[in-house]
């Protein structure tokens, strides 16, 4: 590997990661679709910004790309509070206004100079170790590079700070502002950082497949795991593995990083949508079979308690009375039988004690819905994880 | 002996669009009681506890709680929200969301340490969820749920309570639990608000009411003002509570 090689993939991690801890954030307060909104309305803010710093890494820029991305928010709720459209509507209303503002602007003004609608759409990250920064005229590597890595510096710094704040008014708008955390501030904090790091972000990847790295990350921790801190952790990696996976396949393939990187994003989450311990589809449908054959052992089981008549418990009658399949009825007594809840004798089923005390907690819990008792359970049976 | 007054609310008016959904509220809760807040659907019952609590800005009117201004009160109350009101797939555990019930006093920035941790135990001890401690919070039932919230608010350790519907989807033996904690709440001396429906369990469970349909109909104790009167002017409709006869 060369050094530019190194370089851009070093951008690409620290572009994934910079994305990956706000997009957490929007994923869980359902804002995912703002994200985009934000993206592409900054862009009359990037384009006034380059007219007047001639300068796409400049810091005015990126404060007043950001600071447009903070009014594509007010726009969108504003309109919203008028209670005359709904918040996609409102989004859809605002986001193509603002950017077609910027087209336009480009369109006028900058046709000659290194700003075309190309570049702000998909950026291209293979050109970033070219832009180089000088300090003192001294080479400290690429510019984009250090814009980035402030702004993923100080969004760790913003997260550890305020990760307390961030969770409960994410999770609890009501109590965080009963409990003195203005749940405004910490909305309009997020959507600052969104904006900055979208802003940043879009030189190296591009203004929509930043919406990729800042939602696809968060949205496959989600499938995975149900506390916030390793969420957080999970989509940092997946961002992490994407930038440098979507490195390697454009190279082999010889095709754009950014959106190598956002296939490689893509990829990830089928796969984990597909295979995720508890959430995935596969996972789920197997649960709902289990569950559905849970249902029939007990069903089965109750039949057998309510019934001492040996007529209703006879094998062959089975079937007409609980009005089975027969391949069905085999499999809920073979359950039955290797769980040692039903012994057969003479062609007859019988509840065993330990059928017996089963059948009879999971009636408890049916008509109680009380959880303690079979709290041992749980492990055992689908059913009565809730 | 003068009974203080924990929460007064003088000309309260809330709009939501120029739409007043409370219109010129007077209320004065002795420190002390068990407070129903009924109402019929759209009253403003939720309204009132959120303008009360800040959460809501209204258009007029002022809050005190103590003789002070919320904002300078915070710590001395504690809030249970809808259930409904929340995402409860969020990435957390019961204990974690019981432990928000210490931010508040935390302030902006600290974290919760050691000694909160303890206290969101003995909160889940309290409400009788401690096996569920780490429980993931989308695989408890609704009654669970409502007595993590619960657990969220005595961890708060205030002096005045204000609950949203806390018997809203739950099942019996919950609401047992639940109407026990706040009985004992009050034994303690503390004030308790509660949103409430089910008009039938006001004056077993209550000690104080406060008809409400976006004007105040009548604030008082249970065994005074509970009757077919202030129920007919509230709901609108010929009401006849065998309770009271």
């Amino acid at each position: 590997m060369n050094s530019p090689q190194i370089e851009i993939q070093l951008i690409a991690v620290v572009v994934a990661i910079a994305c990956a801890i706000p997009g957490v954030f929007l994923v869980l307060r359902k804002m995912a679709l703002i994200s985009d909104a934000i993206s592409h309305s900054i862009l009359p803010g990037i384009v006034i910004g380059f007219f007047i710093t001639q300068d796409l890494n400049s810091p005015l820029l990126i404060l007043l790309a950001a600071i447009t991305g903070v009014i594509t928010v007010v726009l969108v709720e504003w309109i919203q509070k008028t209670g005359l459209v709904k918040e996609d509507t409102a989004i859809g209303l605002v986001f193509p206004a603002l950017f077609s503002i910027g087209v336009i602007l480009i369109a006028k003004n900058a046709n000659d100079v290194h700003l075309d609608v190309d570049a702000v759409l998909l950026g291209e990250l293979a050109f970033a170790p070219f832009d180089r920064l000088l300090l003192f005229g001294n080479d400290v590597g690429p510019k984009s590079l250090w814009v980035m890595g402030t702004i993923l510096i100080s969004t760790i710094v913003l997260l550890l700070l305020f990760f307390k704040e961030l969770k409960v008014s994410t999770f609890d708008s009501g109590l965080s502002a009963a409990l003195g955390i203005s749940p405004v501030i910490m909305h309009y904090g997020l959507m600052s950082v969104s904006s900055v790091t979208v802003v940043g972000a879009f030189d190296a990847v591009g203004a929509i497949l930043v919406v990729a790295l800042m939602i696809a990350p968060a949205a496959t921790a989600y499938l995975l795991t149900s506390d916030l801190k390793k969420m957080l952790w999970l989509a940092i990696t997946f961002g992490s593995i994407a930038a440098l996976g979507g490195y390697w396949v454009a190279h082999w393939l010889d095709a754009s990083i950014s959106g190598s990187i956002s296939t490689v994003l893509g990829v990830i989450f089928l796969f984990v949508y597909l295979f995720a311990p508890r959430k995935g589809l596969i996972s789920v449908l197997y649960r709902q079979k289990q569950q559905r054959t849970e249902v029939s052992l007990i069903t089965f089981l109750l039949h057998l308690n309510n019934h001492s008549e040996e007529r209703e418990r006879h094998i062959n009658h089975l079937q007409e009375h609980i009005n089975w399949q027969k391949i069905r009825s085999k499999t809920v007594l073979d359950l039955a039988l290797k769980n040692n809840m039903v012994t057969v004798t003479n062609n007859v089923v019988s509840l065993t004690k330990k059928g017996d005390e089963f059948t009879n907690l999971a009636l408890e819990y049916i008509i109680t819905n009380k959880d303690e008792k079979i709290e041992h359970m749980k492990d055992d049976f689908f059913l009565f994880r809730g | 002996m003068e009974q203080k007054i924990a929460i007064k609310v003088d000309d309260l008016t809330v709009a939501y669009n120029y739409k007043p959904v409370l219109w010129d509220i007077d209320l004065m809760v002795p420190e002390g009681v068990l407070m129903a807040i009924v109402g019929p659907n759209g009253a403003g019952k939720s309204t009132l506890i959120k303008a009360i609590l800040g959460i809501i800005k209204p258009i007029a009117g002022s809050v005190t709680i103590y003789d002070k201004p919320y904002n300078k009160q915070r710590k001395l109350v504690a809030y249970v929200p809808q259930k409904g009101s929340v995402d409860w797939d969020f990435p957390t555990t019961a204990v974690d969301v019981v432990m928000m019930g210490t931010y508040g006093k935390l302030g902006w920035i600290k974290r919760p340490g050691q000694k909160e941790k303890k206290a969101a135990l003995e909160a889940l001890e309290k409400v009788g969820m401690l096996a569920f401690k780490n429980r993931q919070i989308s695989q408890l039932s609704g009654g669970q749920q409502q007595r993590v919230f619960l657990a969220r608010a005595l961890v708060q350790n205030a002096a005045i309570y204000f609950m949203d519907e806390p018997f809203q989807g739950v099942d019996a033996t919950t609401e047992i639990a639940i109407i026990n904690i706040l009985k004992e709440l009050r034994k303690a001396g503390k004030t308790v608000v509660v949103v409430h429906h089910d008009l039938q369990t006001v004056p077993e469970y209550f000690d104080w009411v406060t008809f409400l349909n976006v004007k105040k109909i009548a604030t008082g104790p249970v065994k005074e003002i509970f009757n077919d009167d202030n129920l007919t002017k509230t709901y609108g409709i010929n009401y006849k509570v065998a309770v009271n006869k």
